[in-house]
């Protein structure tokens, strides 16, 4: 159990009979419907966990598109109004020389989002069947990837403060765009792709491999 | 390695159907879905339509920032911005709101908005900030699907859809006349003048005006325009008089009309309306070309028509009754041989003498005829006191020479004429000018100054001076004389003969009777006689004489004073002298009569020819003194022209055209301040209004 990367012959919950609470961690023998200590529904593993995973993740890659192709910002200075998108956003942002910047919104907006849908993607289609990568690699995907999600959301951050903040009549006004809430719900659908994915079933896929 | 016991699993076997394990989270990605594809389609069908206006220059357009608006609302944005296949102009397409494009029509205006600045006021000053924009125009219809359209370098002044009626006017001269210039009716801006055109043969200036719904209404065939020239000053028997339209037209010019007749047809499409250079010339015209059964008759004169021009009026006791339509001389063949005579064809319109306006010749040549048996007879007179310009006037002409209408050669009767009796100012002026200028002031001078010359010599002379005893003589007698009372004046009445003396030489030297005066003197006794022919009212004839005097005084003829008072000095010596008893009794006689006859002037008695000379001289007097007295007046009267313009521009209280135009410009001004007041008041409270617009 040194390197639990490299180690075959563990014993999962499920094979020693024992089911465990997602929510408060206890154990409970199998069979058992609820927990008894929080009384959440108790399954050894969840049946439908690709399913929903598979479903929020194609919901996320769809509204992942309009945020991209939709003006995320509509800025309105002194009767010119402009619009602009995410890419577009940072491709000015280039130009103005503001590299860090662009760098920032470039890896926030683009890389980790799109780099969520392939770990979630990477890790679902390793399910149920045999992988070269460890299972702990898998694993802590995983968890990179659960803990990442909540911080896409910086560019929603962004637009939603600078729409609050920027009202000036028509001096200037900033105004968010269809790309703003469908990034948002991308992120959310995403986030929410993530949490469907049971990582038990990562481990069911160690010992078939094993088997 | 010994295996727990696994308990049952509650597994089911499941090979169910895949769609009966389907989860419902399967419908997030559905709706996710379908949501896109709306906004997409959205998006696509609202894209709008794709239209291209090809301008000129493509200042200030932008791709995607440049809007097109209709009425103030955005209906579009500029998509891209290219140029034609041979550079020679700029395509910018745009893509329109559907529903708006459908309504197109081939015609539509399109033009940019740019700030302009011009005397018409600041128009576009939004696009300062905001960039320029495309405005359009038509008039919507469903019929066409055109989507190719001609862009206009400027705003178009007249837009479609814009209720109203177009019209042309020509005018002589377009040199007041600029796009945009307003159209007035009775001080109200009604329309808008288009850009004036050289007409085709290009002797006259084309513009076509829009006058606005509804004033539309007012236009008909007696619609009169003219020319509002920013401002005239008019200096006229009337006073000055100042016309100032508004400060707008004052800097653009404008157009003005009015309907001065009523009735009247309505305007027709190819109506093409003259343009008059003012408002006088506009109402004149009403006069002169209501006269469409006008009655050709002709005048003939005798004398000079100078200052009589084709169209100037013909005015029947001082009503208008036509106009003089054509001037010409011809040859007349009298018993001394041919002569030159001027003729004026005139036009009377019946209607303006009364008689029904479709009143044929006959009934009007008949009416004529009777007038003229009555007395009235065809004469030149002057416009007006300031200007040369004469008239034709039918006038009642006292103890006329029973006369009729003759005829012309050519069958138009002739209205018989009597000499004019012009009250030439400027003649007038002229000719009283040249009577003084004629007057021989000089020689009277030297024959004045000889003659005292020649008493003085006569005085001081030897055989004078050495005649004591006959002086002496005639002193005693003298001093009996002077013992009487008659004769204690003779002095001073020898004083006066020599004052009048004086002015009747001033008088005479312009007839050169001073010759005759002298040689008179010398010999007295034939002065006396000649001196006794005097005029019949000979006190007003001496008092002009004492008026040329002073005026000949006046002259600085000190040398002639200097005369005087020597020739005086002499006499009085010679008088006061001892050896005056000896003075020769043929002086003393002569004294005598001298004395007499001038008592006899001074008497104002009867004398027996009244000499041409002389009533000549005092109507040169008579002229002078009123030429005199006319100057003061003149100028008096220019005084009180400036005086009252003085009066009308400072405190008003009269209501003239002048005031009210002044008022008016004073209120536009103060109208004008109170606006700029208010919008700097505006900008100060809410600076946001400069930007909004708002």
């Amino acid at each position: 159990m040194e390197n639990p990367g490299n180690a075959r012959n563990y014993l999962t919950a499920r094979e020693a009979g024992l089911v465990s609470c997602t929510t408060c961690g206890k154990l409970h023998p199998a069979g058992v419907k609820t927990c008894l200590r929080c009384g959440a529904t108790l399954a050894s593993r969840d049946t439908q966990s690709l399913q929903k995973v598979w479903a929020w993740w194609i919901a996320g890659v769809i509204a992942f598109i309009p945020a991209n192709t939709y003006p995320m910002l509509k800025t309105a200075t002194l009767g010119s109004q402009s619009e602009s998108t995410l890419l577009g956003g940072i491709v000015e942002l280039l130009h103005h020389g503001s590299l860090g910047i662009a760098g920032i919104v470039f890896f926030a907006s683009i890389v980790i989002p799109a780099s969520k849908f392939l770990a979630i993607a990477y890790l679902a289609l390793g399910i149920g069947r045999p992988h070269r990568s460890s299972a702990h690699l898998r694993h802590q995907v995983y968890e990179v990837v659960e803990f990442v999600g909540r911080w896409s959301m910086i560019d929603v951050f962004v637009v939603a403060i600078l729409t609050a903040l920027v009202q000036l009549g028509s001096a200037a006004s900033i105004h968010p765009g269809i790309a703003a809430v469908s990034f948002a719900l991308s992120v959310a659908f995403t986030m929410l792709s993530a949490q469907s994915f049971d990582a038990r079933l990562i481990w069911d896929a160690d010992k078939d491999q094993d088997q | 390695m010994t295996q727990p016991e696994v308990p049952e699993m509650d597994v089911s076997p499941a090979k169910r159907s895949p769609w009966r394990n389907l989860s419902f989270v399967w419908l997030v990605p559905v709706l996710a879905l379908i949501v896109s594809l709306g906004v997409a389609w959205q998006s696509y069908s609202n894209k709008g339509t794709l239209i291209t206006i090809v301008f000129q220059d493509a200042a200030g357009i932008t791709p995607k920032d440049t809007t097109i608006r209709y009425r103030d609302v955005i209906i579009g944005a500029v998509e891209e911005v290219n140029f034609s296949s041979d550079m020679s102009k700029v395509i910018v397409a745009a893509r329109i709101d559907k529903d708006v494009a459908a309504t197109f029509s081939p015609d539509t205006l399109f033009w940019v908005v740019r700030p302009e600045v011009s005397a018409r006021g600041i128009s576009g000053l939004s696009t300062v900030l905001s960039g320029v924009y495309i405005d359009s125009a038509w008039i919507p219809t469903t019929s066409s699907d055109a989507r190719e359209f001609k862009g206009l370098s400027e705003t178009p002044l007249i837009r479609p859809g814009h209720e109203g009626t177009r019209i042309k006017i020509r005018s002589k001269n377009g040199t007041s006349l600029t796009a945009g210039a307003p159209v007035f009716f009775r001080g109200m801006e009604v329309g808008r003048l288009d850009t004036p055109r050289l007409s085709e043969t290009a002797d006259s200036t084309d513009v076509e005006a829009f006058i606005n719904a509804p004033y539309d209404k007012f236009l008909n065939t007696n619609s009169r325009f003219w020319n509002m020239a920013g401002f005239s000053v008019t200096l006229g028997p009337s006073g000055l008089d100042l016309n100032v339209a508004s400060l707008g037209s004052l800097l653009t010019g404008g157009v003005a009309f009015e309907n001065m007749v009523s009735g009247g047809e309505p305007i027709t499409d190819d109506t093409i309306i003259r343009l008059f250079a003012n408002e006088t010339a506009a109402r004149d015209s009403v006069f002169t070309q209501l006269s469409a059964n006008s009655v050709k008759m002709s005048v003939v004169f005798r004398e000079s028509i100078s200052g009589l021009a084709s169209g100037a009026p013909v005015e029947f006791r001082g009503l208008r009754i036509g106009q003089v339509s054509g001037i010409g001389a011809f040859i007349v063949k009298t018993d001394k041989g041919s002569a030159v005579n001027m003729r004026a064809v005139i036009s009377i319109d019946p209607q303006a003498l009364g008689l029904d306006a479709d009143a044929d010749a006959e009934t009007t040549q008949a009416f004529i005829a009777k007038l003229v048996a009555e007395g009235v007879r065809a004469r030149l007179s002057t416009t007006s006191i300031f200007s040369a310009a004469l008239k034709v006037e039918l006038a009642d002409v006292e103890d006329a020479t029973p006369a009729e209408l003759g005829e012309d050669g050519d069958g138009t009767p002739i209205i018989p004429s009597v000499i004019s009796d012009l009250p030439d100012f400027t003649a007038t002026a002229e000719g009283v000018l040249q009577r003084i200028n004629n007057l021989p002031i000089e020689d009277v001078m030297n024959q004045t100054i000889s003659l005292m010359a020649s008493i003085e010599a006569i005085t001081t002379s030897q055989s004078t001076q050495l005649a004591p005893d006959a002086i002496l003589g005639l002193i005693d007698d003298a001093r009996g004389l002077i013992g009487k009372e008659d004769t204690q004046a003779i002095p001073a009445e020898v004083r006066g003969v020599i004052a009048d003396l004086r002015s009747i030489m001033a008088e005479l030297k312009e007839r050169g009777a001073v010759d005759q005066l002298s040689s008179a003197l010398v010999s007295v006794d034939k002065a006396s006689a000649d001196i006794a022919a005097a005029s019949g009212d000979l006190p007003a004839l001496i008092e002009d004489l004492r008026s040329i005097a002073t005026k000949v005084n006046e002259l600085q003829a000190e040398e002639l004073i200097a005369a005087v008072t020597r020739v005086m000095n002499s006499t009085d010596a010679l008088i006061g002298a001892e050896g005056i008893k000896d003075i020769p009794p043929a002086l003393a006689s002569a004294l005598t009569e001298v004395q007499a006859s001038l008592r006899e002037l001074r008497e104002g008695g009867a004398v027996a020819n009244t000499n041409a000379t002389l009533a000549s001289a005092r109507e040169a007097a008579d002229a002078v003194a009123q030429a005199a007295r006319d100057f003061p007046d003149v100028t008096a009267q220019l005084d009180q022209v400036v005086s009252k313009a003085d009066a009308l521009l400072s405190a008003y209280g009269d209501r003239s055209t002048f005031n009210s135009e002044t008022l008016d410009l004073l209120r536009e001004l103060k109208a004008a301040a109170k606006s700029v007041a208010q919008l700097a008041r505006t900008i100060e409270r809410n600076p946001n209004s400069l930007i909004l617009g708002r």
